[in-house]
Parts: structure tokens; C-alpha cells; sequence
């Protein structure tokens, strides 16, 4: 997989969608999801407001995602009216749903925190009559059509195989992998693992995986620690996304390990140390911007009464130290850190001499 | 039903032995389904007497099937305590296997799904592949997520699944799927979790479904129609699942449209054929392009041509919502159905022209009382039906008055001595078939 890399544009490397939505649904690629110029003129007129739920608005994530929307949504004269920041707290979430079912908004951009104690407060704003469009999953149980109108998603099972394929160029034959896992009950998480699985299953049935799992970021490291000191042999780890898999590099290092790792979303301090030749060997990187702007056309999309898939999804990008400057352009929409630029120069050079 | 039966059963005292199961079972089903569960309303639903239920109820609370919970409503004097059935005494596993996915679940003892998954898989990969992926991702399921050990498994395969014979027997033969037959699916799954497996055909599990938790829910007389490669139709009436007398209800695609079978006319694949003809003599420039992109082409584009307003496929998909509503239009009448839910590949791409053409031939062809309040509605479950469905499947064989009598004293099904002996069995077989052979091979 990594070998099409050379050449391409970021844009190219961008996967096709390998899972299915959270109903078994095929997916309608985001890019589907377009106005015509008469729709356009109706959703200006009828100027809408949206409000936003979002589980933090601290991560870089959120803010480009948060980005996305907005832009979007201003560029159909549709105003975003509130964001809601739930602190990773269900409380929080059930809360702000309940009280938005009350105010002027037209629809609501949620992505739910926990998987069936938010049901309720979100199918509760649906029958306010409220169009309700969710980031990332749906929990189980609600319908699409009668509980919320579209679930907009990365393509996670593509981004755990992607992970799988750049982390099997690492591992010897019959070697061991490992699999850095959230011990919490959260969609997107589970489906990178069972991806991992599957590929590695079906590509590399002589690799051995093991795995551990962190509930709280900061078991990540002791985690990571403890299956290198557990599996003699191990030769790479794929981790859920990209904060534990630094807390775990972290530990790695202070330990005197070096292991390859791969992981989910191209934070700042993984590009880094993907760039520096670090232990992070490949990203399966989301789009969060463009899946905001996504979420914006959908939601538009259900307000004006056009027929919208339940299942949107976008396809993750590969990200090596090859492609890492181009990429961040594309998924951050700026330009990448001095200090990335800095280190893919001495990476260059430093390849040139040996060449 | 599972309760009227009961009742019937325990009228007068127990007075045999046998009917503590008997008791038991009934105390339980009613709690379970909440149609009593204050002590007060157990006596007088069951006809049991007072110290007769406190027993029973106490046997149940140690054997963890009941719990008490919350304080119910007083009608003078004290606040009785409601008993609560134990969901979370086991799990249930529940998997649909289609032509070209599969999904999973684990779902409570009530049937409610906890927690799914669904994959792209060809059914051509064949039976092993496909038990090998069910398993991986079961135990997965069941470690990650930290529910109960299960105690049963609920499947829906593509195709009728022919009645078993006895209880906890798994059907001989899959008549499914031609390349599977032969191969001990049920039982290899059976076995590998140590629990009874139930299965119903894709059709008949996506209506429990629907019925369920979809625009079915509080309906006692509906119609699924799964149009996809093939189409079927799955009857549930009075509150029953219709399954025939072989289990094979439901094949209507095999209705004749002048010469040809129905789904080989309004089947996904025969859509896609018309598009692709359409592509190639210029009757619809969209497909045509969308043709050279990709090289192939779907019910899914074709449904996509008809939302962007490409006459071609609007008419295609309006021409063969007629043709399914002409050989539904029958099976309303003879049934008076509250409502009709089209579901699989072709309803969720075939957009609002299929639909219509179904709704216009059905409410043509219907007696007008039939149709008065009929309505046709297209899924909004998606796969996930067929998982509810699969559970609910589960949930009314071990809750059976006649099998729930056989496990209720041991406290799981997975110690009722019918399918303790069957477990035997096919461990016993499964060993005689792995075994080399006895005796000389060779000279």
C-alpha cells in the first residue's frame, strides 16, 4: 500500500471506503453531497440556524471540524448559532440537548458521547421537531429517519486497515504485533480494531497479535509498557488514535524501546515524530474539515426536504514520513510546523548524501 | 400467546412435582414481559396462591433470573416492590449472514441490541471463512464489551430455513446456500459457544424486526418486503411470525410477471442489467457516464441517477415498484396487513419513484376496507433488522412455556437436559468425523 504512495498528491492517496454504516448501510461518499444553484437560492432565503454538540472543542479535531461546519454553513446564510463543549460528559450532553429542544434552532450537529445513555436525550430532539444530524455514530438502537436524519463518519474500518498495511512492513515473519486498545465501549474504536484484526488475519496470518488496553489516557503508556515486557519478539504496535499512541511512545522511550507504531490522526507531535524518523511509522489520517463541511451539506440538505443517505462516510488518508508536509496541508487547511518542515529538510538531505 | 398457553397449563394448585418448573415459568414469563410484577398482580395473574408465588419468587431471585426494583404504584397502604426480570443474567449473540455482508450483535435477554457490527463479506467465500469471522468477531464482542456469557445464538441466513424437527435440533441440511450444503454450520457454531442456535431465513428475522423496533412496533399484522437480488416477504399476523409448513413462507419473487420470475424482472441484478443496456444505447446519458468512471454499474446508481431526475432510471424503478406491488396486491388482500415495510438493496437506493409505483399497483389491486388505512413505508433499519429480529427469534424459543419449564429449576438453558444431550451428540459426531479411520488403512 505504502509503495503507491510515490509520486502521488495526498489527494490521490485517499482510500475508498472499506466499512459499512452503523445499519449495515453502503456508503454515500461525502463529495456526493452538492447543491444545485435553485437549492442553493432556497436554503440562502430561508436563512437557517444550527447549533453544534460536540464532545470537546479543545482538540484539533474539533476545531477543524468545528471549521468546516461553519464555513459551510455561512456560505448558504445559514448561521451557526451555538457551540455546545460537553466535556466528555454525558451529563453535560443529555443536558444541552434538552434545553436546545427549546430554543431557535432549526437543527443540531451532535456527536454522541456515550453509546446508549445519550439515545434518548438525542430521539427527544428529534420529536421537537429539530433536524438531527450526527458526527461519527449512531447509538445503538436509533433509526435513521425516525431518530436522527444522517450519521456523517470518517471510514474507520479503512482507517484500522490502512494502519494494519503500513504496520505489517515492519513485523518479521511470525512475528508479534500489538494492539493498543480504548477499554471503553465507543464505536469508531472498535471498528479500527476489528479492521486491524481482519487485515492482519487475512494478509499476515503468521503474525501473532496481543493486546492491552488503557480506559484513561494515562494507562496508555503503562499499557503499551507492559505488552512489550510481556511479549518477547513484539515488533510493532498499532494504537486506537493518535493521544495514547504518544503517551505510549512516551513511556516506550524513557524505557529505552524503540518499536514501530501506528495509529489514527495526524496530531501535531505525531507528524513531528513521524517526520524526525521517530518510532511513528504511518497515519491513517481523518479528514475532520471536510467531514464538518460534510455535516454542514447534510444538514442543509435535510432542512430543505432533500432525500440525504443515512450513512455519509469519508475515506482517511495514508500519511508517512514521505507524503507528512502535503498531508497536513490537506487535512489541517494549514500550512505544517516549522519544526516538521525543519525535520523532513534534514531528512532529505541526509537521504541525498546516502543515495 | 407464550403466557395465554401458560396460564392454561398451571389453572388449580400445583400438585405434582412437575409443577414447580410449571409455576416458575409462568411467574417468570409474566414478569418478563411486564404484564405483572407486583407480588399482588402475580397472584392474581398466575392463580397461584400467596406463599406458593413468595416461594417461587425467592427461587428465582437465588437462581439470578429476578431481582426486586423499584417501589410501584400504592393502592392504599404500603408501596408494593416491583420484581424485575434480569436481563443481564446472559447475552444473546445474534448474527445476519447476506449475500455479499454479514452483521453482528449482542443483544440482552430482552432482545434489545447492546452493541453491532457490520462488514463487507462475500458469501462465495464459502462456509468456512465465512464461521471463521463470526467467531473471531463474537469473542471479540463478547471481551471487549464485558456482557454476560451467552445463552443462546440467533441466525438469519439467506434463503427458508427448514423447520428442525425437535427442540434445541439444528436444521439437518441448509437448503440456503447451494456451496454450503453439507457443511455443519449451525452446529459447528453450536458448539464452539456451547449454546442452542436458532435460525430463521434473512426474510423472516428482518420482519421479527421490523415488527420489533421498527415501523412495525405495536402492529400485530405486517408485511416486510426485502427486495435485493432476490425478493421475498416475511408475514407476521395476529402478533405470529408466519413460517408455513416448512418454513419456507414468503417466496414471492418466485411469482410469475408474464414469463419470467419476478426477481429475475425487479431483482437488483435485473436493474442493473436494464441500467447497463441504458448506458450503452444512449437512453440515459447519466448512467452512460457513470459507466465509463467505474466500469460497472448498480441498483445503487441507478437509484442515485433517479434522485438527480434521470428519466431513464425513474422509470425503470417506478416500472418495477409496480410489478413487486402487482404480486404483493394478492397477499394484501388475502392478509389485511396494517402496514407494509420494503426494505433491502434496491428499496434504499430505489428512492420515492419505487415506492410510488409499489403504493399505486397494491392500492389499485386491494379491496377498499383493505386498503383504507394500509400504509407502505420503506425501512429505516437497514441490516440492523435482521440482528433485532435474530434476538427476538431467540428470546421466544428460550422463553417457550415448554422449553422455559425444561431450564427454569437449573437456572440457564444452557443446563436443559434436551439440549445437554444434543450438545453430546454433535461434540460426539463432530469427534467420530475428525477421528482417523479405524482399523488397517493399508495393507
Amino acid at each position: 500500500m505504502n509503495s503507491k504512495l510515490r509520486g502521488q498528491t495526498p489527494g490521490d492517496t485517499a482510500m475508498s471506503i472499506a466499512g459499512l454504516g452503523p445499519h449495515g448501510e453502503r456508503a454515500v461518499p461525502a463529495d456526493q453531497i452538492q447543491f444545485t444553484e435553485a437549492d442553493a437560492v432556497v436554503a440562502r432565503t430561508r436563512r437557517f440556524s444550527v447549533a453544534v454538540v460536540l464532545h470537546t472543542t479543545t482538540s484539533d479535531w474539533s476545531k477543524q471540524e468545528l471549521a468546516g461546519i461553519a464555513a459551510t454553513l455561512g456560505l448558504y446564510s445559514a448561521a451557526l448559532v451555538e457551540v455546545v463543549d460537553c466535556d466528555f460528559d454525558v451529563e453535560l450532553q443529555v443536558a444541552a440537548l434538552a434545553r436546545l429542544a427549546h430554543e431557535p434552532v432549526d437543527a443540531v450537529i451532535s456527536i454522541p458521547i456515550g453509546n446508549s445513555r445519550v439515545a434518548a436525550a438525542h430521539r427527544a430532539l428529534t420529536e421537537s421537531g429539530r433536524k438531527l444530524v450526527l458526527l461519527d455514530n449512531a447509538p445503538t438502537g436509533m433509526l435513521p429517519g425516525a431518530d436522527y436524519v444522517s450519521v456523517v463518519s470518517t471510514d474507520n474500518f479503512g482507517l484500522g486497515q490502512s494502519c494494519a498495511a503500513m504496520l505489517s512492513t515492519h513485523i518479521p515473519r511470525d512475528g508479534a504485533a500489538g494492539i493498543l486498545g480504548y477499554g471503553i465501549d465507543f464505536f469508531a474504536t472498535h471498528e479500527r480494531e476489528i479492521a486491524f484484526r481482519k487485515w492482519m488475519g487475512h494478509h499476515r496470518p503468521d503474525v501473532t497479535l496481543v493486546r492491552e488496553r488503557f480506559s484513561e489516557l494515562e494507562g496508555a503508556g503503562p499499557a503499551a509498557l507492559a505488552m512489550v515486557e510481556k511479549t518477547p519478539g513484539l515488533a510493532g504496535i498499532f494504537a486506537v488514535w493518535d493521544v495514547p499512541a504518544m503517551m505510549a511512545l512516551r513511556v516506550l522511550a524513557q524505557n529505552g524501546i524503540d518499536i514501530p507504531l501506528t495509529t489514527v490522526d495526524l496530531g501535531n507531535e505525531v507528524a513531528l515524530d513521524m517526520a524526525r524518523q521517530g518510532m511513528i511509522k504511518g497515519i491513517g489520517a481523518q479528514l475532520p474539515y471536510d467531514q464538518g463541511s460534510a455535516a454542514a451539506r447534510v444538514t442543509l440538505s435535510a432542512l430543505l426536504g432533500l432525500p440525504v443517505s443515512p450513512w455519509v462516510a469519508l475515506a482517511g488518508l495514508e500519511v508517512t514520513a514521505f507524503n507528512v508536509v502535503e498531508a497536513y496541508q490537506v487535512i489541517w487547511h494549514l500550512p505544517a510546523p516549522r519544526a516538521i518542515i525543519d525535520a523532513m529538510r534534514i531528512l532529505v538531505a541526509t537521504k541525498g548524501n546516502s543515495d | 400467546m407464550a403466557e395465554e398457553k401458560a396460564t392454561l397449563r398451571s389453572v388449580g394448585r400445583p400438585r405434582s412435582v412437575d409443577a414447580a418448573p410449571a409455576s416458575l415459568a409462568l411467574l417468570l414469563n409474566l414478569v418478563r414481559t411486564g404484564a405483572a410484577t407486583t407480588r399482588q398482580e402475580l397472584e392474581r395473574r398466575s392463580e397461584l396462591g400467596r406463599a406458593v408465588v413468595a416461594d417461587r419468587l425467592a427461587t428465582m431471585i437465588e437462581l439470578g433470573l429476578l431481582k426486586e426494583g423499584e417501589l410501584g404504584q400504592a393502592t392504599g397502604g404500603r408501596a408494593p416492590r416491583q420484581m424485575q426480570f434480569r436481563q443481564d443474567a446472559g447475552s444473546l449473540l445474534v448474527s445476519a449472514i447476506d449475500q455479499s455482508s454479514i452483521a453482528l450483535g449482542i443483544a440482552d435477554l430482552n432482545g434489545q441490541l447492546l452493541v453491532e457490527h457490520h462488514e463487507a463479506a462475500p458469501i462465495e467465500a464459502g462456509p468456512e471463512v465465512i464461521l471463521d469471522r463470526l467467531t473471531t468477531i463474537f469473542d471479540w464482542l463478547l471481551k471487549e464489551t464485558e456482557k454476560p456469557a451467552p445463552w443462546g445464538i440467533g441466525l438469519a441466513l439467506p434463503g427458508p430455513i427448514e423447520k428442525p424437527p425437535t427442540d434445541f435440533e439444528t436444521v439437518p441440511v441448509l437448503q440456503t446456500v447451494q456451496s454450503w450444503q453439507g457443511f455443519p454450520f449451525l452446529e459447528r457454531l453450536s458448539m464452539r459457544f456451547g449454546v442452542p442456535i436458532f435460525a430463521r431465513s434473512g426474510v423472516q428475522t428482518m420482519t421479527m424486526g421490523e415488527a420489533k423496533a421498527g415501523g412495525g412496533r405495536g402492529l400485530s399484522d405486517i408485511i416486510y418486503i426485502k427486495l435485493g437480488r432476490s425478493i421475498s416477504a416475511g408475514l407476521i399476523s395476529e402478533g405470529r411470525l408466519h413460517r408455513g409448513a416448512q418454513g419456507a413462507a414468503g417466496m414471492i419473487g418466485h411469482s410469475r410477471v408474464g414469463e419470467d420470475l419476478l426477481e429475475a424482472v425487479a431483482g437488483a441484478d435485473a436493474i442493473a442489467r436494464e441500467g447497463m443496456a441504458a448506458a450503452q444505447d444512449g437512453r440515459s446519458s447519466y448512467l452512460a457516464q457513470t459507466l465509463g468512471r467505474q466500469g460497472e454499474l448498480s441498483v445503487v446508481d441507478i437509484g442515485h441517477a433517479a434522485q438527480l431526475g434521470d428519466l431513464f432510471c425513474l422509470e425503470l424503478l417506478g416500472l418495477c415498484g409496480r410489478m413487486v406491488g402487482e404480486a404483493l396486491a394478492p397477499l394484501t388482500n388475502l392478509v389485511n396487513p396494517a402496514l407494509i415495510v420494503v426494505g433491502g438493496v434496491v428499496a434504499e437506493s430505489g428512492g420515492d419513484s419505487l415506492l410510488a409505483g409499489i403504493r399505486e399497483a397494491v392500492y389499485r389491486q386491494s379491496h377498499p376496507m383493505v386498503s383504507r388505512d394500509l400504509q407502505i413505508v420503506r425501512s429505516q433499519m437497514g441490516a440492523s433488522s435482521g440482528l433485532v429480529g435474530a434476538a427476538q427469534v431467540v428470546v421466544e424459543e428460550l422463553f417457550a412455556p415448554h422449553t422455559l419449564q425444561g431450564w427454569i429449576g437449573l437456572g440457564s438453558p444452557l443446563r436443559h437436559p434436551d439440549f445437554q444431550k444434543r450438545l453430546e451428540r454433535m461434540t460426539a459426531s463432530a469427534a467420530a468425523k475428525a477421528a482417523p479411520p479405524a482399523g488397517r488403512v493399508a495393507p
